[in-house]
């Protein structure tokens, strides 16, 4: 940061000569990427504000609505782990654009709660930095677009590839999945993913009989 | 955030230095500076592409690249297991339509530990699971058939009283698990299954199929390194599986070249065809053949006992030229009927059959897993493939591995010229690569010309089938088939029959299996004789009572293939009728079920195929999962059978296990498929099982005592364990791919490190100019 004030041009008695001009570039190019890394955290954090209005508005009016105008994507959940003191609004979808802004809940996994495999990715720098801080027996709270409030807790977590997670949709019971990039603190991207495996939690499991799954869910 | 600034202030003192060593020189400082400049450039330009290669190239693993990291045995965090040895006694009677076989294994712990041992089996597709016995000493324990979870459960607490007990479960639905608890060091553990499966016809030949490999599937990244991280444990954990099931489906692969063939088996097959008996012979082992009348023989294998390493496949005629066209066959179990009925459609030599010319998609797999013979047996069969068009009909090539090339933009007429550019196209194709099955599957079912009805649009897809993303597949196929046909040429020793089968069935077309080079010309010939001449369309089955049946869509049949219906109906009476078109021309059989013969298992083939048609209405949407397994679980606990809800699960209630004697979960290896790379001609440990024969003898099932011994006798049982290996990281690759995860982080700490760099570069720079200026000065 202490070299931010550093090239003006004051300090220069000549007409500028190689080396400054390089310096100059430097400066300007250091500037841009910098000002480029600190945007996407700003757009990451700036874009959960107005997921969260998203969502409110969506949880209020009962149907999807888009955080803003040109968005591709829209809030389907809000994850929470209580006992980080987390949170992030999960959008549709995982392609780049939407991971830019929040966790995305990949394409063809089922909502979270329902039978089945619900797929949550996020970037490890971003929404799921806290990813590494969560450990088994933690409570994942998951409060879908239709208001209904599902919990689960971690029963495990692994690292595998990108293209091989073993993950499957269709798996018996009802399992989330948070999935970030491994390694947690890796400057490049790599094959591998974090993957933090959590389960319905059992109370859920007994209220899941008393409403069975496929009957609509009350949004009340 | 914070990294950037940390790496200024370990920059910082560099700074004298740097500057001590090159200030005065303006021209190496401006040097440095351009070297700087381009290598900056060279990182910028490099990155997108190194993610790029990280994302789309997974390493793969031929068979052949696995000599060095095959996986052999896996341990229980850092002790080491010898594996259990396993025999096995298969013993098929086949009674007409059915064939009922006992597989028998014998397992055997070598080690001084106790052990479980977790078998693997493939079993035939149709094949109905519903007896599981287990001798321990002298008694005989037989299983129960429940829920999966329960099973499971009964099983895991008898595992931890020390009782010994065995579990039966489905994986796929050719692929089960069979795990023993609580072998004792040096003890031996008898375990029985029985399984009921149809007889298959095709023309006049019938046929049985023993599977007796699991082969390693390949999927888009065979290899998977998984580290399990505890949270609880901190850091680097052990290692383990993200699979919860990939253990079960993928046991340690032997290298034929380091270990002798373990597993060896015995087969038997009483051989009751119901009619004079012609032919009869074996695909790929040595039998010798027992004729004790003459609608009777007893096979067994000429070597007595082989290896674990490839499928075993008995094929029959009947003795007189005619062909008994029609079978009807019934059984009474409980309060209901079942009915298995087989008709051969007339050959109408005479009909006027213009055959109408076809628009053939050849598709061939040149991926890694292809390679060996397999690769060679699939070129084989597409150049005859394309030797049997003729110039009405018009084609294409596509072939795939994880990239793919379709050889023409669109289908070409079958000219001297188009043929000849592909076959140099085949004939150049290497295996190499994943196997990216879907995107292969899209381009040849893409159809451009759908309004024409003239041209049959048939896909012919040569694979083995080895890949993880099967659903993607079948949804693929069911939504994009159109007008076209997909024909499933399974290639190699172990092709998977699941994904053919009902990748065939979804596509509307039939399933060849060809399992060496020999086969080719064979198998193709006949399914060429199929394609060119689809004999029945339009199929239906009415009962004048009311019946349940299966299938309920029937499919087109081609010449020499039966009609197969298997029903459950409330009373023998009435008639069955089938209807079609033969051609252009109506054909009706009306068959008075009163006159059916007695047969064997009937129910069990008729609950596994209404299983199946379940499986089938959930891949094609047209019932939600519950229902499916609302459905499947009805079905198997009534009729006893293994299902994919459902296990069988046997307990010995006495204790065997001393309390506090540590059990060791490991795994029986098995051995890779004949045939790949990998594979050469087995060297063979003379060494022999300790078994107490005594301590079964009397126990065994009728007759199963002296085939049990004789598979002692031969003696390739290896008892000398492997040499201790260390835990293995590797697996080979799940047999679901799974969910493919999106990328999961963002350049910005890059970006800003990036620039961070490039800050303390200028202003570098800056001091060094202010030296120098010094310096002139």
């Amino acid at each position: 940061m202490s070299a931010l004030p550093l090239p003006p041009a004051p300090t220069l008695r000549r007409p500028p000569r190689l080396p400054t001009a390089a310096a100059a570039i430097f400066a300007l190019v250091g500037l841009v990427l910098f000002g480029q890394g600190i945007w996407i955290h700003a757009k990451a954090l700036l874009a959960q504000v107005l997921l969260e209005r998203a969502f409110a508005a969506s949880l209020a009016g009962g149907r999807d609505v888009k955080p803003w105008p040109w968005a591709d994507t829209w809030p389907v959940a809000r994850v929470e782990v209580p006992r980080l003191h987390r949170s992030a609004i999960v959008l549709a979808g995982s392609s780049g654009q939407a991971l830019a802004f929040g966790p995305g809940q990949v394409e063809r996994t089922p909502a979270a709660g329902e039978p089945g495999t619900t797929v949550y990715a996020a970037h490890r720098d971003t929404h799921f930095a806290f990813l590494g801080d969560v450990r088994t027996g933690d409570e994942i709270r998951v409060t879908r677009r239709d208001g209904k409030v599902v919990s689960f807790h971690v029963t495990g977590t692994s690292v595998v590839r990108w293209d091989a997670s073993g993950i499957d949709a269709d798996a018996d019971g009802r399992q989330l999945v948070l999935t970030t990039c491994w390694p947690l603190d890796a400057k490049f991207s790599g094959p591998l993913r974090y993957v933090v495996r959590a389960e319905l939690s059992d109370e859920q499991k007994s209220n899941e009989a008393a409403h069975p799954p496929n009957s609509p869910v009350p949004t009340e | 955030m914070a990294y950037p600034i940390q790496q200024s202030a370990m920059n910082a003192p560099r700074v004298g230095k740097i500057l001590a060593i090159l200030a005065r020189p303006p021209a190496v400082a401006i040097q440095l500076m351009s070297l700087i400049v381009l290598a900056i450039a060279a990182i910028l330009a490099a990155l997108p592409r190194a993610r790029a290669a990280n994302e789309i190239a997974p390493v793969y693993v031929t068979p052949a690249e696995m000599h060095s990291g095959a996986l052999l045995l896996r341990g229980d965090g850092d002790r080491n297991v010898a594996a259990p040895l396993v025999a096995t006694d298969v013993d098929v009677t086949v009674s007409g339509p059915t064939a009922r076989a006992r597989v028998t294994q014998l397992f055997h712990n070598p080690s001084a530990g106790w052990v479980e041992a977790v078998y693997v089996y493939p079993l035939p597709e149709g094949g109905a699971v519903d007896t599981l016995k287990m001798v321990v000493g002298e008694r005989i324990i037989v299983g129960d058939v429940m829920e999966r979870k329960s099973a499971k459960a009964i099983y895991e607490q008898a595992k931890a009283a020390g009782q010994k007990a065995t579990l039966m479960e489905q994986e796929r639905p050719n692929i089960f698990t069979n795990s023993v608890a609580n072998i004792g060091p040096g003890d031996s553990v008898l375990v029985q299954i029985e399984y009921q499966e149809p007889v298959h016809q095709s023309g006049n030949q019938y046929s049985l199929r023993i599977p007796l490999v699991v082969a390693p599937r390949y999927n888009p990244a065979p290899v998977v390194q998984t580290v399990d991280l505890k949270p609880d444990s901190q850091g680097w954990g052990s290692v383990a599986d993200p699979v919860p099931d990939r253990d079960r489906i993928t046991p340690p692969v032997l290298d034929p070249s380091v270990d002798s063939p373990i597993n060896p088996v015995a087969i038997t097959v009483r051989l009751q065809a119901g009619f004079p008996l012609g032919e009869v012979k074996s695909q790929h082992h040595g039998i010798t053949t027992d004729e004790t009348s003459n609608d009777t023989r007893v096979i067994k294998l000429s070597d007595k006992v082989v290896p674990a390493d490839r499928d075993f496949e008995l094929t029959w005629t009947p003795a007189a030229a005619a062909v008994p066209s029609v079978g009807l066959f019934r059984e009474h179990v409980a309060d209901a009927d079942y009915v298995l009925a087989f008709v051969t459609p007339p050959a109408l030599a005479d009909a006027v059959q213009q055959p109408r010319p076809r628009e053939a998609v050849f598709v061939i797999d040149n991926s890694g897993s292809m390679g060996g013979t397999s690769i060679r047996q699939a070129k084989a069969s597409l150049l005859y493939a394309l030797g049997r068009l003729k110039p009405t009909d018009r084609f294409n090539v596509i072939r795939f591995d994880d990239t793919m090339d379709v050889l023409f933009p669109d289908a070409v007429p079958a000219d001297a010229e188009h043929l000849d550019r592909a076959r140099s196209f085949v004939s150049a194709l290497e295996a190499r690569g994943g196997t990216e099955m879907v995107p292969a599957m899209q381009a040849a079912l893409t159809d451009r010309r759908g309004g024409e009805q003239d041209h049959l649009r048939q896909v012919i897809f040569l694979t083995d089938g080895e890949i993880g993303n099967e659903q993607q597949l079948f949804d693929t196929i069911a939504a994009m088939r159109g007008r076209s046909r997909v024909y499933m040429v399974g290639i190699g020793s172990a092709p998977n029959t699941f994904l053919m089968t009902r990748a065939a069935e979804i596509g509307r077309g039939t399933f060849t299996h060809i399992g060496s080079v020999d086969q080719v010309e064979e198998r193709m010939r006949a399914l060429f004789d199929k394609l060119e001449n689809p004999i029945v369309t339009g199929l239906t089955a009415t009962y004048s009572d009311t019946a349940d049946t299966t299938p309920s869509a029937l499919p087109d049949l081609y010449r020499g293939e039966p009609v197969v219906i298997a029903a459950k109906v409330a009373t023998l009476t009435g008639t069955l009728e089938i209807a079609g078109r033969i051609g252009d021309r109506p054909w009706l059989v009306k068959l008075p079920l009163a006159n059916a013969a007695e047969g064997k298992g009937l129910s069990k083939l008729w609950a596994r195929r209404k299983i199946a048609d379940a499986e089938v209405a959930r891949t094609l949407r047209r019932a939600t999962p519950e229902e499916t397994d609302k459905r499947v679980l009805a079905l198997a606990l009534d009729h006893h059978l293994v299902s994919r809800l459902t296990s069988l699960v046997a307990v010995d209630t006495t204790p065997s296990r001393p309390e506090g004697a540590h059990l060791v979960r490991t795994e029986l290896p098995l051995n890779l498929p004949a045939g790949w790379d990998f594979g050469k001609v087995f060297g063979e440990r003379p060494a022999r099982p300790a078994v107490r024969r005594d301590d079964h003898a009397e126990a065994l099932p009728h007759g199963r005592l002296d085939v049990q011994l004789a598979v002692e006798k031969a003696g390739p049982v290896p008892t000398a364990p492997p040499a201790p290996r260390t835990p293995v990281v590797m697996s080979i690759k799940a047999d679901k791919s799974g969910v493919t995860l999106p990328q999961g982080a963002t350049d910005a700490e890059l970006r800003m490190m990036l620039g961070a760099v490039m800050l303390i570069l200028s202003f570098l720079l800056l001091v060094l100019r202010r030296l120098g200026i010094g310096l002139a000065k």
